[in-house]
Parts: structure tokens; sequence; C-alpha cells
């Protein structure tokens, strides 16, 4: 069966042999909560808000860095927004500190745009001054959010829109801010992205 | 699911088998079942429509080094960063940037019309150009191309919401138009400015 799978497989692929092959983009990548096998150092990233002078990504005070990968022109970075606003009033007091880096060309103006639309009140505006952040943190979609414990760890990431302040998420994120193990602990459910 | 090679320089890609089997027929329908080496060659001619409504020829671009990516903007749960790495590699290249078209073919002509497509490019770079066209010449350019697409129906019932597969990459064309070279969707800033840049020389 195996073989008839894998004969019908290398047949169909002949076929394709004139087009490149359709990739199912980015949407066949993992998505959702990605644990990696041991705590990953986080590459140096410097972070400015487009005012004062730029800051290392690993000086951010905090028991858990929730950094999260977005940008004005990625409608599910708009629709998980609101959400990030929310669990970072939230879960500030317990030492869990939620950064939404833009990585807009258009840096600060791009962001308060954004956040006037979005009514957002409690985030910074954090800017990807190198515009490095993508390649540095292995990110090539949005949005994209790594969970950073406070040796400068990432200990989870999320590909993709997650309802960030929902009891789900907010296990997950005390359950790392207490550097506990992730494990066993259910992954926030994704968050409809609202289309047109 | 099925591990298949990548008949191109994408590396490995993942489907079922039924996956597979809809984009051999695709494949069938689209291109010659009698394909020969000749024509793998990326051509890179197409008749496409700026975002004024405007018909476009790839050979209005002669002289230039092009940067040319295939896509779409309505990304349903993650966004391609594809076009922020353009943006950046315009950037970095400075005045060299003059010399160079970044051109984004959309593959949903349906959703991207012109006016959409000139507003959600604006966000990334005021150089990037954007075509589309009736889908008939989409296809054409997809084809010389050898970019594959196909839309996938909506999962909510919404007939809107549906969203396209399709071929990732970024290709390199010179000044002459003649395919130089393919950097992966996801290449760095700094690869793909050198792509361009040994283009350019």
């Amino acid at each position: 069966m195996r073989r008839r799978t894998l004969l019908t497989a290398v047949t169909l692929a002949a076929l394709v042999r004139p087009m490149t092959a359709i990739r199912p983009a980015l949407a066949a990548r993992p998505q959702g909560l990605i644990l990696p096998d041991r705590p990953k150092p986080l590459p140096p990233l410097m972070i400015g808000d487009g005012e004062g002078e730029p800051v290392p990504l690993r000086s951010l005070p905090g028991r858990l860095i929730v950094l999260n990968l977005w940008a004005s022109w990625c409608l599910p970075c708009l629709t998980e927004l609101p959400a990030l606003d929310r669990a970072k009033a939230a879960l500030a007091a317990e030492g869990i500190a939620v950064v939404a880096l833009s990585l807009d060309r258009l840096g600060r103006s791009a962001v308060l745009a954004s956040y006037a639309k979005l009514k957002i009140r409690h985030l910074d505006v954090a800017l990807d001054v190198g515009r490095e952040a993508g390649t540095v943190l292995a990110a090539p979609s949005l949005p994209t959010t790594l969970l950073i414990d406070r040796h400068g760890n990432e200990v989870a990431r999320y590909v993709g829109a997650a309802e960030w302040d929902g009891a789900a998420a907010v296990a997950l994120l005390r359950a790392l801010a207490a550097g506990e193990s992730p494990n066993g602990i259910p992954a926030p459910p994704p968050m409809r992205t609202i289309l047109l | 699911m099925v591990w298949l090679g990548d008949t191109g320089k994408d590396g490995l890609m993942m489907m079922s088998r039924w996956g597979v089997a809809a984009i051999g027929l695709g494949a069938l329908l689209l291109a010659s079942p009698l394909a020969t080496a000749a024509d793998e060659r990326i051509s890179g001619r197409f008749i496409l429509e700026s975002v004024a409504g405007l018909p476009v020829m790839d050979d209005v671009y002669e002289g230039k080094v092009r940067m040319i990516t295939f896509g779409y903007t309505y990304c349903p749960d993650i966004c391609p960063t594809t076009l922020a790495t353009m943006a950046a590699t315009l950037d970095k290249l400075g005045a060299e940037a003059d010399q160079v078209a970044p051109i984004f073919i959309t593959i949903d002509p349906e959703r991207d019309t012109g006016p959409h497509l000139k507003e959600y490019l604006a966000a990334f770079h005021p150089q990037l150009i954007g075509l589309t066209g009736k889908p008939a010449f989409v296809a054409g350019a997809a084809r010389s191309y050898k970019v594959a697409y196909r839309k996938n129906p909506p999962t909510d019932g919404d007939p809107a919401h549906y969203t396209m597969d399709h071929s990732a990459g970024i290709y390199i064309m010179g000044r002459d138009g003649r395919f130089l070279a393919k950097a992966l969707h996801d290449s760095s800033v700094e690869a793909l400015t050198a792509k361009v840049r040994a283009a350019l020389r």
C-alpha cells in the first residue's frame, strides 16, 4: 500500500514536472503553538519607539515577554492586536510584558494610525528599527508571537493570531512566567481574521 | 500524507494524495503534457494591467533588473513577509534601487482590484508595482514563470473567504528580461540584496 502510494506520487510528480509545484504557500507551515526542544537564546535585536534611542530586546524587563511581530498591512495581526492590548493591561502587574513589535517600514506613524483605528490603549510603540526582526527571529510570516523567559530564551512561539486575553492563553503565560513547563497546557485558540 | 521533491528549487512540500492528484490534473490542463526541457525555461513574458487599469507588457521594464513575486493580498490566517523583504531590499540598494523594478503580480485578480492593490502595496514601499489583469492573462503570466496556483474553497461558507495556494519565491530577471535567479520567499534582506546587486552588475 505504501509502495503504491509512493508510485502514484512519483508518477504524478512526473506529470507536474513542467510546472513549479504549488507550495501550499505558507498554509502548510506549522501554525499555532510551537514549543522548541529546549529554550532558545534570543539573538540580539534592537527595538525603538521612533523617538528615543533604540534598546536591545534583551534589556526589556519582565518575568515573561510576549513579543508579537505584526504590521499594519497584515489583517490577522490587526484582528489580534486588541486582544494583546487587553492582555497587556491584565497581566502587567504579574510581570508579564506584552510588546507589539511593528515591522512597518513607515515606523511610528503607521503604528499610531493602526492603534487609533483599533482603539489600542495600553500597547507602546515598538519598532523593528534595523528591519531585521523577521530574519533574525526566523519569522517568515505574520503574526508570529515569541514567548521569552526572564533569561532571554524563547520558550514558545505562536504562529498566527490567537486569543491572547482568553483563559487558555493566560494560563499558558502564567505557567511560563513561573518557569513551569508549557507541556500539557492547552494551546490558546486561534482567532479568526475578519476579512473584507 | 506524502512527501514529494519539489520540481523547482523550493525544497520539499507536503500535501495529501488527493492534493497531489488535483495538482497533477491541473498541471495537465495548464501545461503541455509533452513539455520538453526547452519549455522549462522561464520566459518572463506577460501582458497584464497596472493598478490604474492600463495595459503593461514585461518589456516596459527593459533596462531594469526586475524583482518579481506572485501572490495575493488577502491573508486569512498568516501573511507572508515577502513584500516587506522586497521593500527592505529596495531601501538597502539605495540609489541603485532606481534601476530595479519591484513587481507584485496578483494571482487573485477577482479580489485584488487595481485600487485595492495600489493601497495595499503603498504600505510596503512607494516603488512597488502591482499588476493584475483578466484571469486568462494572469494565468498566462503565471505560466511564463512556471508559477502554479489554485483556489481553495472557503471553510466558513462565505464565498468571498476563499484562500489561494501558489508557488512562492522571488524571480530576479535581468535588464534584458531574461531569468537570472530565484530567491526563496523567506530569503533574508541580505541574500536578496546580493542577488539583485549581482543582476545589476
